[in-house]
């Protein structure tokens, strides 16, 4: 696995958990611990995706995109089977 | 609304070809107990949800289904690319091939197209939520039946998880019931 997947799945794992615990609180929106593991990968997230985004381009267009060229365009698309 | 993220919500790289395979899974894509199914399904009962839990976890799960949709097509995709069409064939999609080539297309494992009458929207919401709960437990059936079907472990691995997940929405949709069920207290009479 290269740099950038393996990158890329650590932040996929994170936002697994709160996909996870996002419906966990939606039945449970007062539970202390649930709010605090939610925080802490809302954090490792982001701070995940701002390193990737700089160094392989977008994950999402919300995305500050380069004046000349719109990488959104580039692959890999989710769905190619690894090189 | 939505935006999209470019990644898959579990991570799916099938370095082997298996059309055979394909054929099973792809009722999963668009199949009764499929996830364009499940994703229509919950998408379209959040309007009439009664509580602030019900809205979101409808919502949320109808959002997460859309994710395994698409891992779903991933895997067919993965599974079917370049594969010619006397293999195609061998392994029974000869019929898919003549009308869809080698595209994924939401279709049942025997051959039904993606129908809406897979679906129930009833607008009584303990009738849609026990809907839901059963819908969980078809997915989760249908999932245990694609894994004993797979032999690479680059295919079993996400049927995994999306069985597993498939268990977390049956857990988050009984919270759901009883909280309606709690609230509509007095009058139990369904
Ligand atoms: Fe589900």
């Amino acid at each position: 696995m290269d740099e950038r997947q393996k990158l890329m799945e650590q932040i996929m794992a994170y936002d697994f958990c709160m996909i996870d615990l996002g419906l966990f609180l939606d039945t449970h929106p007062a539970d202390a611990n649930a709010l605090n593991d939610f925080r802490t990968c809302y954090m490792e997230s982001e701070k995940l995706r701002k390193q990737f985004e700089e160094k392989y381009g977008p994950i999402n267009q919300r995305f500050l995109p380069n004046p000349r060229c719109w990488q959104w365009i580039d692959d890999p698309w989710p769905w190619a089977r690894e090189a | 609304m939505w935006y999209y993220d470019k990644k898959l919500e579990y991570p799916i790289n099938i370095k082997k070809c298996d059309p055979r395979m394909a054929k099973f899974i792809i009722s999963q894509y668009g199949g009764p107990d499929g996830e364009l199914a499940a994703s229509l399904r919950y998408l379209s009962q959040r309007f009439h949800m009664p509580t602030k839990e019900t809205r979101a976890i409808l919502n949320d799960i109808g959002t997460e289904e859309l994710a395994h949709l698409e891992m779903v097509g991933t895997m067919v995709h993965q599974l079917t690319k370049g594969v010619p069409a006397d293999i195609m064939e061998k392994a029974g999609l000869g019929d898919f091939y003549t009308d869809h080539d080698n595209a994924v297309y939401p279709i049942s494992a025997s051959g039904v197209p993606f129908t809406a009458a897979y679906i129930q929207s009833k607008g009584d919401v303990i009738a849609d939520l026990v809907e839901d709960l059963a819908a969980e437990q078809k997915a989760r059936a249908t999932y245990e039946n694609l894994i004993r079907l797979a032999d690479d472990p680059d295919v079993k691995d996400p049927l995994r998880f999306l069985r597993e997940r498939e268990v977390v929405h049956f857990q988050r949709f009984g919270e759901a019931l009883r909280q309606v069920q709690e609230l509509m207290g007095s009058k139990k009479y369904y």
